[in-house]
């Protein structure tokens, strides 16, 4: 490995953009939301210098439908939003999963409902990232702590939503979307890019949502002459419209177990001070860099905790949080929401280890300290 | 925990951003790492802004301030916001005429006539700059010489003449000030 740095000053939302056209993206498309707004701007002026295309849309449900139909159209596609956008999208998203076009969706979470709190960071979007749009739906979304994790995980999020088929969503915080940080881009100078698998072959007869083994059938190159119907509806490996439960059950069968079957390629988490840890901290985002700090101080007052941090929120690392959870006498689960991620901890502890959360969402992150708190209140009890 | 934390608030509109903009420029320019965070209202103008930097030689692990080396107050607007980070060791520069009183008697309060000195060379919203400069000189977290060659560099040249000056103007004024506690 190179010891060559290359330091640069660079904001979360400045990072997210740029990974993205490292990563291939060519088309952008959307409505300018604060605090997501410099993704757009970086976009704008990126974009034209490597030949993309740049639309700033009428509004946000045309732009999920924009970057949908660039995809379809084989290009590797972006749009960022924030809360209210976001819940525009819900639609259009699931619309991208049935289909499965590969598209990202950033979110930088600000203070909600609806308008809420523009400039100032919340995470009260982890369930509508996972359960926002309607019916049974593959969801991957992705939970960046720093800017050069923005980077990073922006580049993954391209190369999962090639790799399978499906809209994967970026999700931080307003605090990291608008953190300026001293990060090494020198580690980003050949990453790993994953291109969109390509039907070829027998063009006669193509099947379009035919499992060709791993759950992720080729897309047809637009032009090559194969024949795509595109629907919304519920389809068989024709892609024709079916209410036929067979086909459904195989068609959905297919859809969700995909994502199963890539979990490995999918999930990503960093566990820090967990071997010996009685109490578990589970975070991310922002949140998540507060509670690593109060894993230092609470070693530091002679408490053994330690970080479980889902860098991939969805699906949730169930197997790993598992086995770290085992020989904890307190999971801890800060957030800046009135408590949603602890649901799915208290789901997969089934009441062997006490939970407890931080819960602020008033428009001010999370500190180390109401986590050292919280820690050691929740440990006398 | 050996980061260096600095604040630096006041109203909507004072610069604030950008003179962290300039500091985190130069501070990088000096071989140091840095996390910068801000936090605005929704307005253009007004309510309170602030800009804030933790410095490290290494990688910065949290990047929000928790207890402060250094806080500037342009703005009376920005007087209670800080009081959970003000430790009795904080250097707290404050506009001596837009800034009442120091938001608690436990911290190294330094009042100097900021506003009034932009007003003087000409254009008050380089009030920023010259408090950077004072700032910089007095709590030496950074050379005024970098802060010169980010300005030069990054600025539109047609600003750079006035900035250049207030930062100037900063410098005199530390080095004339009564030294902080």
């Amino acid at each position: 490995m190179s010891t060559r740095q290359n330091l640069q000053n660079l904001q979360g939302n400045h990072a997210c953009a740029l990974a993205a056209i490292h990563a291939g993206c060519r088309f952008y498309a959307g409505y300018p939301i604060t605090p997501s707004s410099e993704i757009a701007e970086t976009m704008s002026a990126e974009l034209p210098k490597v030949d993309g295309l740049f639309i700033q849309m009428e509004d946000e449900i045309a732009s999920m439908g924009a970057i949908i139909g660039a995809s379809a159209g084989g290009a590797k596609v972006m749009t960022a939003t924030s809360g209210p956008g976001f819940s525009l999208k819900q639609e259009n998203l699931g619309y991208a999963a049935l289909t499965e076009i590969p598209s990202v969706i950033v979110n930088v979470m600000r203070g909600g409902p609806s308008t809420g709190m523009p400039t100032r960071p919340a995470q009260g979007d982890i369930m509508q990232a996972r359960w926002g749009t309607h019916g049974d739906h593959p969801t991957i979304a992705l939970t960046p702590w720093s800017v050069e994790e923005v980077y990073a995980e922006t580049i993954r999020a391209f190369n999962l939503a090639e790799l399978l088929r499906t809209p994967v969503i970026i999700l931080f915080d307003e605090v990291i979307g608008h953190l300026v940080e001293t990060v090494d881009l020198a580690r980003f100078e050949n990453p790993d890019i994953t291109d969109r698998k390509w039907a070829d072959g027998k063009i006669e007869g193509f099947r379009p949502y035919a499992d060709p083994g791993d759950g992720v059938p080729a897309m047809a190159r637009p032009g090559d002459g194969r024949r795509v119907h595109t629907t919304g509806l519920s389809h068989g490996e024709d892609g024709f419209p079916t209410q036929d439960a067979e086909l459904v059950a195989q068609f959905m069968a297919r859809l969700l177990g995909k994502i199963e079957t890539h979990r490995k390629e999918i999930e990503r988490v960093d566990i820090r001070s967990c071997d010996d840890a009685d109490v578990v901290i589970v975070a991310y985002g922002i949140t998540a860099r507060a509670a690593y700090r109060a894993v230092e101080t609470l070693r530091q007052r002679g408490v053994k905790a330690g970080l479980f941090r889902p860098v991939t929120l969805w699906p949730f690392p169930e197997d790993a949080f598992k086995k770290v959870a085992e020989r904890a006498r307190l999971v801890l689960v800060p957030e800046m929401n009135a408590g949603q991620l602890i649901l799915e901890i208290e789901r997969l502890v089934s009441g062997k280890t006490r939970v407890a959360g931080v819960n602020l969402y008033f428009g001010d992150p999370i500190t180390p300290q109401q986590i050292v708190e919280t820690a050691e209140a929740e440990l006398k009890q | 925990m050996s980061d260096f934390q600095i604040r630096l608030s006041g109203s909507g509109g004072q610069g604030l951003q950008l003179a962290a903009k300039i500091l985190t420029g130069a501070l990088l320019h000096e071989g140091k790492r840095v996390a910068q965070s801000t936090s605005y209202e929704p307005t253009s103008r007004g309510g309170l802004s602030r800009s804030d930097l933790v410095i490290g030689e290494d990688a910065v692990g949290y990047p929000l301030v928790t207890d402060l080396d250094c806080l500037l107050i342009l703005d009376q607007v920005a007087v209670d916001g800080s009081l959970d980070v003000i430790r009795p060791s904080t250097l707290v520069l404050m506009d001596s005429e837009r800034v009442t009183a120091a938001p608690t008697p436990d911290c190294r309060p330094v009042s100097l006539p900021l506003v009034q000195a932009a007003r003087g060379i000409g254009n008050v919203r380089t009030a920023n700059i010259i408090a950077l400069s004072v700032l910089a000189e007095l709590a030496g977290f950074c050379r005024t010489e970098t802060l010169k060659q980010i300005i030069e560099n990054r600025m539109p040249p047609r600003f750079v003449p006035l900035n250049l000056e207030a930062l100037e103007a900063g410098i005199d004024m530390a080095r004339s000030a009564e030294p902080p506690k």
